[in-house]
């Protein structure tokens, strides 16, 4: 079965080293599979563990001190944990394209935007670079930018936030890879520029079949454009839920994040948080992770247990001990 | 246009004060040959304790003209007052008691924080330079104000850089309001920041406006504009297209360019 998916993360645990002997797991028993043409949505609170997970799939883990202490990770096929950089230098930005969470900061202040642009086009060894100009505007009018020419003259710090983005989305898609990870693409952009990349990524599946994995906070947006949804709790993956019925998540944190959104109430009417803060790395309570904020918690909740995903449905998988008595 | 300011500002009641106001400002930037109007000729107020919204595509020139409010960027012509008086001296702007008074929280959150600073100490110290307290009663009132942005007593103690991108912004929202500033002026401040810390977030925000604080609110995110302004202004290269209550611009958009924005919001068919 397993040789069928695109994508399949199994119990995935990623750890920092934080001295030489002490280490910190920021990502522990993360699932996600996905199909070829598949986009899935990957959403929850700042340092849930998404951009780790984003990065164990370009292979950039050790730049920040990361590494994958156990589980599964395999792209196509190929076994990512154990794959040497050479199976890296294939795979990185040719078969999996990555746009980072820090597009704002993403383009290199040194290098002209063209040079960027040649640099991502040239990984394919056999280009002729007698094209290479031709390509570089290709590439930038697919991701509308205005006045091309002059954008491949200039350096990062000359281009407004939403053009930087741009900049990398074209970037990542230059040798039209099988999966896009995009880390929170359209952050910083404002709703037409996002409309416009979310149709462009929709475009680029369609015509090419790539998968996509589109990080957010934006639950609206991941509504709108993922056929399902992964949600991510202090390192776990807590729900996957398709996103056309997330209304009926069977999982308390994510109806939190449901009822957070800020479409759902008048102007300077009281919003709903979710209680407390996220538990931080290396803090994270016992049993459920979720139990400290939970409106839902019992006692069975709090006890030291493994809380895989359960098939309920669908693709529909949730972790919550207590899913069948969850009522909206 | 200055007719329509004048008329706005008498008809949003007379014993309203004008805490800024910006006349006829242009912001002329040289490029490679090309003559870019960031801004140009753009007339705007901010009357005291309300919110107002500027929102526009990317390379519209909010942010430009946010910074020119603030004091960062100079104008090519025109002018802004703060209190009726000229922001400007020569190539200064807020001297003296007036610096604090307008604060600004940046796009970039990578960018407004000391990196070799914990975050605890870089606003206690702004704490201590703008509210006159000594270094430990500094220090007590930054993990106060952390406290009160969402960020744990124990997070204040990290490095901008071991924080998520949406603590380190919450971080540079409590530098902002370190200064006890009367205007705050927030380019795209929810945009690095999960759904629930934005709810946290906007919630503040809302208790400040209740306090008193005048806010310009520069934002893509049209839920957060709808959710927090008095008044909206829509920019399109560099001038205002259409201002107005922000009940009227979201319910009655007149210009083909706010509807385009307004229908470009996600999610609107899954209410």
């Amino acid at each position: 079965m397993s040789g069928n998916h695109l994508l399949e993360i199994k119990n995935l645990k990623i750890d920092v080293r934080v001295t030489k002997k002490r280490r910190l797991s920021i990502v522990d028993t993360a699932s996600l599979i996905i199909e070829p043409g598949q986009i899935i949505g990957l959403i929850g609170e700042s340092g849930s563990g998404k951009t780790m997970l984003c990065r164990s799939l370009v292979g950039t883990l050790g730049r920040r001190g990361a590494y994958i202490a156990s589980g599964q990770l395999k792209f196509d096929g190929i076994d990512l944990i154990s794959a040497k950089q050479s199976v890296w230098n294939e795979i990185r930005g040719k078969r999996i394209g990555y746009v980072p969470q820090s597009a704002l900061a993403g383009p290199n202040p040194v290098m002209t935007i063209g040079a960027q642009l040649a640099e991502a086009i040239l990984q394919d060894e056999n280009f002729p670079k007698a094209d290479l100009e031709k390509r570089s505007l290709e590439l930038l009018n697919i991701v509308q930018i205005r006045r091309p020419e002059t954008v491949l003259k200039q350096y990062q710090h000359e281009l407004s936030g939403g053009m930087k983005q741009r900049v990398m989305i074209a970037c990542a898609i230059a040798q039209q890879p099988q999966l896009i990870v995009a880390d929170e693409p359209t952050t910083g952009l404002d709703v037409t520029v996002q409309a416009e990349i979310m149709e462009l990524l929709k475009q680029i599946r369609k015509d090419f079949n790539t998968s996509i994995i589109l990080v957010s906070h934006d639950l609206p947006l991941i509504n709108e454009i993922c056929d399902d949804t992964v949600v991510m709790h202090a390192g776990t993956t807590v729900e996957k839920i398709p996103s056309k019925s997330i209304k009926a998540s069977k999982h308390p944190y994510t109806l939190a994040l449901y009822n957070s959104r800020i479409d759902l109430v008048v102007p300077k009417g009281q919003l709903k948080t979710i209680n407390g803060q996220p538990p931080s790395v290396g803090s994270w309570p016992e049993g459920c992770r979720f139990s400290e904020r939970c409106d839902f918690v019992k006692d069975k909740c709090r006890v030291k247990q493994d809380l895989p995903l359960i098939t309920i449905g669908t693709s529909h998988e949730t972790s919550c001990l207590r899913y069948d008595e969850i009522a909206r | 246009m200055k007719l329509l300011v004048y008329a706005m500002t008498k008809l949003r009641g007379k014993n309203t004060v004008n805490i800024i106001e910006a006349k006829n400002v242009s912001v002329i930037f040289d490029s490679y040959g090309d003559v870019i109007k960031a801004v140009d000729q753009v007339d705007f107020v901010l009357p005291k304790g309300q919110t107002i919204g500027v929102v526009g595509e990317s390379g519209s020139g909010k942010s430009t003209f946010a910074r020119v409010l603030s004091g960062l960027q100079l104008p090519t012509s025109g002018s802004v007052t703060f209190m009726g008086k000229p922001i400007q001296s020569g190539r200064n702007t807020y001297e003296g008691a007036l610096r604090k008074e307008v604060q600004m929280v940046f796009q970039d959150p990578y960018g407004s924080l000391n990196p070799r600073m914990r975050i605890v100490k870089a606003i206690a110290e702004a704490i201590r330079q703008h509210q006159g307290l000594d270094k430990k009663a500094s220090r007590v009132a930054a993990l106060d104000l952390l406290e009160s942005m969402g960020i744990s007593n124990l997070d204040a103690q990290k490095f901008p850089s071991k924080l998520s991108g949406g603590q380190r912004q919450r971080a540079s929202v409590a530098r902002a309001l370190s200064a006890q500033p009367s205007v705050l002026i927030a380019d795209e401040p929810t945009s690095a920041i999960d759904q629930s810390a934005q709810a946290q977030l906007l919630g503040l925000f809302n208790d400040l406006i209740k306090k008193g604080l005048s806010i310009v609110l520069v934002s893509h995110d049209l839920g957060v504009i709808r959710y927090l302004s008095d008044y909206v202004y829509v920019m399109k290269d560099g001038i205002f297209v259409e201002s107005g209550k922000s009940e009227e611009i979201f319910n009655n958009p007149k210009e083909d360019y706010t509807k385009k924005l307004i229908s470009s919001i996600p999610g609107r068919s899954i209410k």
